[in-house]
């Protein structure tokens, strides 16, 4: 990677022609003391010998970098882009050297365009630099912004992956093409199988700007494949389009629309869910803000983190799905002052209504009710409830049950199937509190293996069909499932594993707790 | 009307398709099963379905947990008679037996085929479109239309090159349906002993449905209208079960139905009727094999852990976070 500091021009010792561009840069208009100190400079060029010219090269960048040394941008010129459209580099710096008035202020401003060119993901490399403006204007600077344009628009990776909302880890694969129309549009194809036999295919087009449309724009095709067979007997496939309309660091709003299946190839579902089969369409706009000042979302140590997601569907009347979905997700993080010891505490909640007339009497769609239980790391994820460890997913929460088998008419015996079908919940709540830290062995703490102890605790009750009449917040909190463990948590290049034992301190019938060890996997990033 | 075996406080819920054409359900496959429950004088609830109109296991009727699907054993009519729910062929002379099995075959066989093929080729997409497709969003009801013709062409053997000489094999298959059966019923009520039995159930819904649902250029309906005795059974039928009166039903979105939340104490599987499913239940493990497979599970488990751990302290990772000097955190508000 190429050198992206900004850096000034004149490191050679200065010729007759740089001695104006030395006092150009540097000088400020009516500050003739600053003149006269460099004029002397000048003036002992020729006569200094090499060990004399790196003091005062020193000295030149030591006033750089303490003393306000008043600079003002001329004009920002771009090179090396044979591909890419000047107005989409423009776009991306054009308000950060407006403001710059010193060279301090002008260098962070250098490496802040140098980050945001980074993030388009369409250069090998960056180099902004500082050059000497026009001899008519002293006292000014021309930012030289030289891009290295991706020699091979075409990549690749391949990962493994587990999201929380996933019943496990997932490899993945994606294929890139950058910058095929110069507007730094970003082509991907993507492919994840999962362990669950679960499939992801899908092809995509991401845009820094669009015309006047400031932030990125994404669109996106997709066909997912879902098996929840085991837990609430059917299998799910959708098939749509997603845009990204605005994305920001603390915002994102999309636009969803989805063609949906369930089916039950094994004919074993419960009433509830057997009602549910079929085709339906998701037309929702979905906005999150989220706002993470925590020090690390992987071992975090002080700070807070907030996200809200609200999710309507049901737009324009396309016969589709209406519903109303929204979740809070609140964590803060305080460090204990030894062994590198920190303290994490989460409360997610989330509620989805039915839109219509007589709402309190329709159903909600299960897909898109809340579901509690699974593996995935309580203090990384971000995201609404949905982790209880100790519980399988979808382990736990209103549930019907399934088909009776008759297998032996005359001897009038039957068979239960495999428990019940877990349905989801209209209103979901968890809470966690973790403790972090440091492990005894240097060797460890080294490799950042650390521990930590838990305890969680979640609920889901159902509110659509008429339930809400007979929702009690104190039956609810009477009801509340819990767990209690301790782990290891291992960070590697590879994966991120989270090794715990947990104990189920609370559950109900036919809630599918158990004790014992459980591994996590999650990206490293 | 008819009678109903074992049906005398049982309550059973059917769901069917949604009605139309002034039928109680306009589907051709869920309409005999509707009227078949109205003979047997039975007690029951009509659920609509409008989101799957691809499926075969509807129409379908629930009794406590357990549900006997229209994909399974030959249809729901012949599970509910086959556990003994509901029985309209019970008190039949064994005599009546053969010729009434015989008559129930051309029925399911000629005159289905016929109905599928009116339906789904002959007449064009409108009629099919009401009674399937119509609350589904435009895109998807298209897809799936020409989904279900192309398996309607299949079934039929219907292609670009017989599609004529298969069309009139079908329309001459089902007026022997007809003379036969015009020849059958004759002046009585029903088919026979003056009793209903599954049969009249079945050709009754393929009647009203060829009578009412498909339009007057229809040739089936045509070939229908030409036997008096078949129609004046079915409307007589008709004013008689009181079929043009809305029935009594609820969508499927506010169905009574709930699903049990998970304190509520465990139900008791019901001692009726079930199915075998398609898949084989698995086989049961024992307790060691079970024991067994959670041990090397976490053997496994354990041996990539140390891998990981073994690649982590031989090579220290960098840190996992992004870590870029030149990376500035700022809000974008």
């Amino acid at each position: 990677m190429a050198n992206s500091d900004p850096i000034p021009r004149d490191q050679a010792p200065p010729s007759d022609s740089e001695e104006t561009n030395g006092a150009d840069e540097i000088s400020e208009e009516g500050e003739e003391e600053e003149d006269t100190e460099y004029e002397e400079f000048e003036e002992e060029e020729e006569e200094l010998d090499p060990v004399r010219e790196r003091e005062r090269l020193k000295s030149i960048f030591r006033r750089l970098s303490t003393d306000p040394v008043h600079v003002r941008v001329h004009d920002v010129v771009i090179k090396g882009n044979t591909k890419t459209k000047d107005a989409i580099i423009e776009a991306e710096i054009s308000d950060l050297f407006k403001k710059p008035r010193t060279v301090q202020e002008l260098v962070a401003a250098a490496s802040i365009a140098n980050a945001r060119l980074k993030q388009l993901d369409v250069f090998d490399s960056v180099s902004i630099t500082l050059d000497a403006g026009p001899a008519e204007l002293p006292g000014t600077t021309n930012v030289v912004i030289e891009v290295v344009e991706a020699s091979n628009p075409l990549t690749g990776n391949v990962g493994v992956f587990s999201k929380p909302e996933a019943r496990s880890w997932s490899l993945e694969g994606s294929l890139k093409l950058k910058n095929l129309f110069g507007h730094a549009d970003i082509w991907d194809t993507s492919g994840a199988f999962g362990w669950d036999q679960s499939l992801e295919i899908g092809t995509g087009v991401w845009v820094p700007r669009f015309k006047s449309v400031p932030t990125p724009l994404s669109a996106r095709a997709f066909l997912l494949s879902q098996d929840w067979l085991k837990f609430s007997s059917y299998k799910e496939r959708l098939m749509g389009l997603n845009f990204g309309l605005l994305s920001t660091n603390n915002h994102d709003l999309s636009y969803n629309l989805t063609w949906r299946t369930l089916t039950d190839p094994t004919r074993m579902s419960s009433p509830s869910i057997r009602r549910q089969l079929g085709h339906n369409v998701l037309s929702a706009l979905k906005y999150c803000y989220k706002i993470d000042r925590r020090d690390s979302h992987l071992r975090p140590k002080s700070g807070y983190a907030f996200s809200s997601t609200s999710q309507v569907s049901g737009l324009w009347d396309l016969r589709g799905l209406k519903f109303f979905r929204q979740e809070f997700d609140l964590r803060a993080a305080m460090p204990l002052g030894f062994w590198n010891a920190a303290f994490n505490v989460g409360l997610s909640a989330g509620a989805i209504f039915p839109l219509g007339r007589n709402f309190t009497k329709l159903s909600t769609s299960v897909p898109d009710r809340f579901f509690l239980g699974g593996h995935s790391s309580l203090v990384c994820s971000l995201g609404g409830p949905s982790s209880l460890l100790g519980f399988q997913t979808r382990g736990l929460g209103p549930n019907d049950m399934r088909r009776v088998l008759n297998l032996n008419k005359d001897e009038g015996s039957s068979v239960q199937s495999d428990c019940h079908d877990f349905v989801g919940g209209d209103l979901a709540v968890t809470a966690f509190a973790d403790v972090s830290f440091d492990l005894p062995l240097k060797i460890f703490r080294d490799a950042g293996i650390h521990g930590h102890a838990f305890v969680c605790a979640g609920n889901l009750a159902k509110l659509s069909e008429g339930e809400i009449r007979n929702f009690s917040t104190e039956r609810f909190l009477k009801t509340f499932r819990s767990s209690a463990g301790v782990g290891v948590i291992l960070p590697t290049k590879f994966f991120r594993v989270e090794v715990n034992y947990c104990h189920v301190l609370k559950q109900f019938e036919n809630d599918h707790g158990k004790n014992g060890i459980q591994f996590s996997f999650s990206s490293p990033l | 009307m008819g009678d109903s075996r074992s049906s005398g406080d049982r309550h059973l819920f059917l769901v069917a398709r949604k009605p139309r054409f002034g039928l109680p359900t306009a589907c051709p496959s869920c309409l005999p099963v509707y009227l078949y429950l109205k003979l047997a004088n039975a007690d029951f609830t009509v659920e609509f379905d409008s989101s799957f109109p691809d499926s075969d296991h509807i129409p379908y009727v629930e009794y406590g947990e357990s549900v006997a699907l229209n994909n399974e054993k030959g249809g729901v009519i012949e599970l509910l008679k086959e556990e003994a729910i509901l029985d309209l062929n019970a008190k039949h002379t064994s005599l009546a037996i053969p010729d009434l099995v015989s008559t129930k075959a051309m029925v399911s066989s000629w005159l289905y085929e016929a109905i599928l093929y009116e339906l789904w080729i002959a007449i064009g997409g409108d009629v099919a479109h009401n009674i399937y497709f119509s609350d589904l969003p435009w895109p998807i009801g298209k897809i799936l239309h020409w989904k279900k013709i192309y398996n309607v062409k299949k079934l039929l053997g219907v292609t670009k090159v017989n599609c004529e000489e298969r069309e009139l094999e079908i329309y001459k298959k089902a007026n022997e349906a007809y003379e036969a059966l015009s020849l059958k019923l004759g002046d009585q009520v029903f088919f026979f002993d003056n009793r209903p039995t599954d049969v009249d159930a079945l050709f009754l819904g393929h009647a009203l449905f060829v009578l009412h649902a498909l339009p007057e250029t229809s040739e089936l309906r045509s070939n229908l209208l030409k036997h008096d005795n078949l129609v004046k059974y079915a409307e007589h039928l008709k004013a008689e079960l009181q079929l043009d009166s809305t029935p009594s039903s609820t969508q499927p979105s506010s169905s009574s139905k709930d699903a049990s939340t998970s304190s509520a104490p465990r139900r008791k599987p019901s001692s009726g009727w079930g199915a075998k499913p398609n898949p084989k239940p698995k086989k049961e493990k024992t307790e060691e094999e079970k024991k067994f497979r959670r041990r090397a599970k976490y053997f496994l488990a354990t041996q990539l852990v140390a891998v990981l751990v073994f690649l982590s302290l031989m090579g220290v990772p960098g840190d996992s976070e992004m870590d870029d000097e030149d990376a500035v955190d700022y809000d974008e508000e």
